[in-house]
Parts: C-alpha cells; structure tokens; sequence
C-alpha cells in the first residue's frame, strides 16, 4: 500500500474510532438521565433513514420527510463547513462563518423580498448576493489579520457579534412583517425561493449548489495558484514568504473565499429551508461547520461526507427528542467529545509515533507554538 | 423622555451603581482571560465555562437543604458556588489537560467546552426539571449582598460603594474589584507573575531558564476558569438568581475582548469592562430616545476592533523605530572602527 493510502486509511480508521467512542459515552450519558435509554438512542440512530415496506398499494416509503431533513441539513452543514475547510487549510483560524451566515441570508432575503423577476434570476440575483456580502465580510477579518496583523480569532468573534446586531436591526426596524405574531418577515414568494427537487422535502437545487461547491473548492484548492498558495502558507508561513509567495494577499483572499461559501449558507437558510427572515436564523450553524471541516481534515472532498454525518446525527436528535425523555442536547455533548479528541493528536500515540517518523520535528512543536511563530511573522 | 433627562441620568450615582452592578459578570472572568492570554494559552471557552458554573451553582444552591437539611440557611449558596467553581476549574482543566498533555488545538479544545457546557446544562437541566428554558421550578439561592458600613451617609460616596438604594452590591462585585488588585500584584510584584509573563511572552526562552512552562500555563487556564467561574456565579446567584438557557449571553466574548481593548493588564481590562457595562446600561437609558438597542450592543465589538487595529499598527511602529535605532548605533559604531 502506498504511503498516501497508508496515511488515508489510519485517518478514516482514527475518526471512525473517535465518532464510536463518542457515541458510546453519549449512550452512557443518556442511560443516566433516561427511562427508555436504549429506544431513545435508536431513534437517534436510526430516525432519519426513511422506512420502506411493501404494502397493499405497492412500495411504500415512511418518513420521507425524516430523510428530507437529513439531507437539507446536509446541505447547509457542506457549504459552512467547505467555508471553515478552506480558512483552515491556510492556518487561519477564522471564527467567522456564524456572522457570514446571518449576513448572507439577509443578502440573499433582501433580494428575495423586494425584487420582482423570473424565478431563475431571481434566485441568481440572491445567490450572487449572499456570495458578495459573506466574501467583502469574510475580507475584512482577512485584511485585518495579513497587513494589520490583528488576531483573528478577536476579530472574528467581535465581527459575528456586529453582523448579528447588524441582521436585528434591519429585521426589527425595516423588514419585519407587523401583522405576523413573531419577529419575522412575509414569506418568500414562489418565485423567490429555490425549487424543490425532492418532492415533500425542503430539499431544493441547494443540493446541485452544494455539489458544485464541492467541486469547486477542490479545484481552487488543488488546482490553482491560490490553492496552492493557501496550502505551502498552511504547511509553513516562512517557507511560504522566502518562496516569494504574497502570503498578506493569500491569507487575506482565504478569508475572503470562506465568508463567500458562508455566505451561501446562509442563502439556502434564507431562500431554501426558512423561506423567510427570522430572529436567531442560524443559531450556531456557524460553528457547528467547525465540527464538519475538523472531520473532514479539511479537504473539500470528504467535507459532503463529514456533512452527512454530522446531519444525520442532528436529524436523528431532533426525532430523539420528539419520541422520547431526551433532549437533542446530547448531541451537543457528543459533538464535544469529537472535537476534543480529533483535535487531541497525542490521544491515539500508535499513529502519533507513526506520524512522528513522516514528519520533520518542527511541524510537530504544538500548533499553538506554531501559531505563535505565526503571529511574531 | 428628553435628551437631557437622559444625560442626568447618566451623570449620576445610580446610573454608576447600575454599570458596576452589569460590570461585575464582565470584570471577573476578563481577569481570568487576561491570565491565559499574558500566558500565552488564549482561553475562548470563557463563556462556556461561566454557563457551566452558573448552572451548577443554582442547581447544587438550591438542592442543598434538601441534601443537608441540618445545615445553617446561609451555608447553602455557598455549596453552590463551590460546586460553581469546582465546574469551572473542571472546564478549565479539560482545556489545559487537552492542549497541554494531548496537544490538542486550544481555541478547538475550547470551543468544545463552550458546546459542551451549552449543550450539558440544557440537557441535565431538562433531566432535573422537565424545563429547557429556566430553572424556574428551582427555589436557589443568592450569595450575599455587602453593605460597607458608615458611608450611606455621604452623599456620593453612598450610593457609589453601596448602590443606588444603599443596599449594598453582591458580594461577587467587590471581588472583581479585589481580584483586579490582587491580580496586579500577582502579575507584576511575584515571582509567579513574572515567569507567567515570560511564558507567554516567549515559551522556549522561558523553558531555557527553567521555568516550567507546562505547569505555568495549567495554573493560568486553572485561574482563568476559576475568575470565569465567578462571573458566571455572580449572574445566576447574584444579577438574578435562576438559570436561564444560554444565560451567559455572549458576557465570555465580550470579557475577552475587554482582554484587548484592556492593553492585557488588569487595570486597563477592568476599566474596558466597565466601559462595555456602561455601553450596555446605556443602551437601557437610550431605549426612551429612539437609538435602536442593536446599534448600542454593536459599541463594544466595533471598540475591540479598533482597538486591535491601533494596538497592532503600534506595536509595528515601535518594531520598526527599535531597528531603525538598532541600524544607526551599528553604523555610528562601524564608523568609530
């Protein structure tokens, strides 16, 4: 077997391993607080998948919407987490896709409220709109941090904060709709909003989007100068800058990309899931995008299948919740678990001693001490 | 409500008692950000860390008579903020324990606390009460307001050190204005300050001389879950007394901004976060004159931007004059050869 391989293999065997342990604590813990523990983890486990049973009128499917919101969920997990993936790679520890997410669902709302065209530009017209205002937001946090060397980490929480305000105060003050009985806008009309393509489902041509987004982030990443760029800058910022690369617009440019696919995000909210504007429209999705770019090691292809997951295991807590004593909050709990331990790398130290003999000893000094070097540069 | 009814409101003692009294939840745990970030081991998990030790404190608070029925009354709030601290310095170890010994990222490690204690407290909550919202079902209790004696009969002094109706603040008040004394000795007159300066300042030169770099910055993440810890005491047994979902409320964001805006120093963190709680208790006394309350909140961010900005342009400038000064004594004295 290849080196490559080798290394592919030992990953997906290192996550699997960690998503088990995870979910066997998060079993534990709902043992402790549950009657019915063991039919409440089923359903976690398995309330998504739609039932097929054959009856009377032939082939007949359960729960399709079940599986509907699995794959909506998808959907938007896979464009946040391309965004965090592609920050990431650059060794950029952008915060900022919560923020980049209300901001282009308002774009995107914007656009869907008071724009008067065709279905097909009118969504366009929302799309490109949610893409520029997450990219020019995604800039700001980019060009603070490579030619003002301010920490990103502030910047960007402080900015989500401003984009969030920034959201209320147009919804409350301008947009909102004052004969509905919650803070919250008209509906989107029918020709504002994505098409479906699976019939009794919210899934839309986000899907087809997601997919194209996918692909593209692949593309950027492997095939071009920036991808490139962004990749030796990830590896080794000095190597990056005694290479000649113009490391300030790089970085400023990944920030900028990964506000873009946030802001796309937040777009399928807005015009593909909530079909209108309302308070609190993300509530987190933003981070939970890090969860999916983590399992994903950061690579744009396997960010669908991290995605996937990840919603599956959302769906199947919210259906937890609905048919027993357990609420979707262990979800979270169990989303802990995963981050600490994908991010502990001494935690598994059989692949940690393999990974030692592959890599030079400087790359393995602690990323916060890498971060650091980063900083005095 | 005119605009100069609001701006005598603002110059007086009650409107400083009512900044000092929002303050407090920010003061505390910008003290333990400070900690961790002069460190070198950035602590984003304050907010979670502060929800994990409000929800422990109102639960173990108001379970304790039934625990301990042959106790006194008064020593049950404070079993609830010791069970608050003990949560706290938990968090704050799991941050430390996974980034120092596991070589976890710290802001991931972080920020799994942060979802975690989010996450746990809604789930144990609703596991305690059959409530995801607050635990109103709950009887806690406060920890203690202080009234300091012989002042309430000053005219300003009174309701500056004792509040606007002279009842006195939280107790968990005049530890954040301790602590902020107390953390400046540490930082600046002990040896342990000084190495944790020097550890955040340079780890590998600090090792070099040795110090113990491991321990030292386990001591400041202990710290800084500790202050965090009382912060989020100070708002679930104190500001109010019930546990509310998310109740934290973004408070651990906004201390680590304080943190910046402060210039990283116990002096300047506090008086940052007295400027955002004035920021906030102003946004309550402009909501009479039309100034939409998003714009208010909007203050403190776009000042630790800024802030950010100015203090890393300096820090260039100075760079760049230091070795300007370096190059001319270097050619006067290759001159003098």
């Amino acid at each position: 077997m290849s080196r490559k391989r080798r290394q592919f293999f030992l990953e997906l065997l290192r996550i699997v391993l960690v998503i088990l342990i995870a979910l066997i604590l998060g079993f534990v813990i709902t043992a402790l607080v549950s009657e019915e523990p063991v039919e409440a983890y089923q359903e976690l486990l398995t309330g998504p998948i739609p039932k097929i049973s054959v009856g009377e009128d032939g082939l007949q499917m359960r729960g399709i919407n079940r599986f509907g919101n699995w794959l909506e969920d998808s959907i938007t997990l896979t464009l946040v987490g391309l965004a965090v993936a592609f920050v990431f790679k650059a060794n950029q520890f952008s915060l900022g896709a919560e923020g980049q997410i209300y901001l282009g669902a308002m774009a995107a709302g914007i656009i869907s409220l008071f724009v008067q065209a065709p279905l097909a530009v009118n969504i366009s017209l929302a799309l490109i709109a949610a893409a520029v205002v997450g990219f020019l937001w995604g800039l700001v946090p980019g060009i603070l941090k490579a030619y003002v060397g301010a920490d990103e980490i502030v910047s960007t929480l402080m900015l989500n904060v401003i984009a969030i305000q920034i959201y209320n105060l147009l919804l409350i003050h301008w947009l909102r709709d004052p004969t509905a009985g919650f803070i919250g806008t008209e509906f989107f009309s029918e020709t504002a909003v994505l098409p479906v393509v699976i019939p009794g489902t919210r899934v839309t041509i986000a899907l087809f989007l997601a997919v194209a987004a996918v692909i593209a982030t692949w593309f950027v990443m492997a095939r071009t100068p920036l991808g490139y760029e962004i990749r030796v800058i990830g590896a080794n910022l000095k190597f990056a800058e005694y290479g000649g690369i113009n490391t300030k617009r790089a970085i400023a440019l990944s920030f900028a990309v990964s506000g873009l696919l946030a802001g796309l995000a937040g777009a399928q909210l807005a015009t593909g899931l909530v079909k209108q504007l309302t308070l609190g429209i993300s509530v987190g999705v933003g981070f939970e995008g890090i969860v999916v770019a983590l399992l994903a090691r950061n690579n744009p292809l396997a960010v669908p299948l991290a995605a996937l997951f990840y919603g599956y295991l959302r769906t199947g807590a919210q259906i937890m919740e609905r048919s027993s004593d357990v609420t979707r909050e262990v979800v979270l709990i169990i989303q802990a678990i995963i981050i600490l331990m994908v991010t502990a790398e001494r935690l598994l130290p059989l692949i940690q001693a393999w990974w030692r003999k592959r890599r030079p000893v400087e790359e393995i000094i602690s990323s916060a001490e890498s971060r650091e070097a980063a900083d005095v540069l | 409500m005119s605009f100069e009814t609001v701006l005598m409101s603002i110059f007086s003692a009650a409107f400083v008692a009512t900044v000092i009294r929002i303050s407090t939840p920010l003061i505390l745990p910008a003290l333990g950000g400070l900690l961790s970030e002069l460190a070198g081991v950035i602590n984003i998990a304050l907010e979670g860390i502060m929800l994990g030790a409000a929800f422990a404190g109102v639960v173990v608070g108001s379970y304790s008579p039934d625990w301990f029925p042959y106790l006194p009354v008064w020593v049950h709030p404070w079993l609830g903020a010791l069970a608050g601290i003990g949560v706290g310095l938990f968090l704050a170890w799991i941050i430390a324990f996974f980034h120092l010994e596991l070589g976890a990222d710290i802001i991931l490690a972080a920020l799994a606390i942060n979802i975690l204690a989010q996450g746990s407290t809604v789930f144990i909550m609703f596991a305690l009460t059959g409530d995801k919202g607050s635990t109103s079902t709950l009887a806690s209790p406060a920890l203690p307001t202080v009234v300091i004696p012989f002042v309430n009969n000053i005219p300003i002094l009174g309701p500056l050190l004792n509040g606007a109706n002279l009842t006195g603040y939280n107790i968990l008040t005049y530890a954040a204005f301790i602590f902020t004394g107390l953390v400046w000795v540490m930082l600046y007159r002990t040896p342990f300050g000084a190495h944790l300066r020097a550890v955040g300042e340079n780890s590998e030169a600090s090792a070099s001389v040795g110090i113990k770099v491991k321990r030292v910055r386990y001591q400041a993440l202990l710290l800084s879950g500790f202050l965090a810890a009382l912060g989020g005491l100070n708002l679930s047994m104190g500001y109010l007394t019930i546990f509310q979902a998310n109740m934290t409320a973004g408070r651990g964001f906004i201390a680590l901004a304080a943190v910046f805006l402060g210039n990283k120093n116990p002096l300047g963190t506090t008086i940052a976060a007295l400027i955002f709680g004035a920021a906030t208790a102003l946004a309550a006394q402009l909501g009479t004159l039309d100034v939409p309350n998003q714009i208010i909140e909007m203050i403190p961010p776009f000042v630790t931007i800024a802030a950010l900005v100015i203090y890393n342009l300096r820090r260039r400038a100075q760079i760049a004059a230091n070795a300007r000064k370096f190059q001319e004594r270097m050619e006067t004295e290759h001159g003098a050869i």
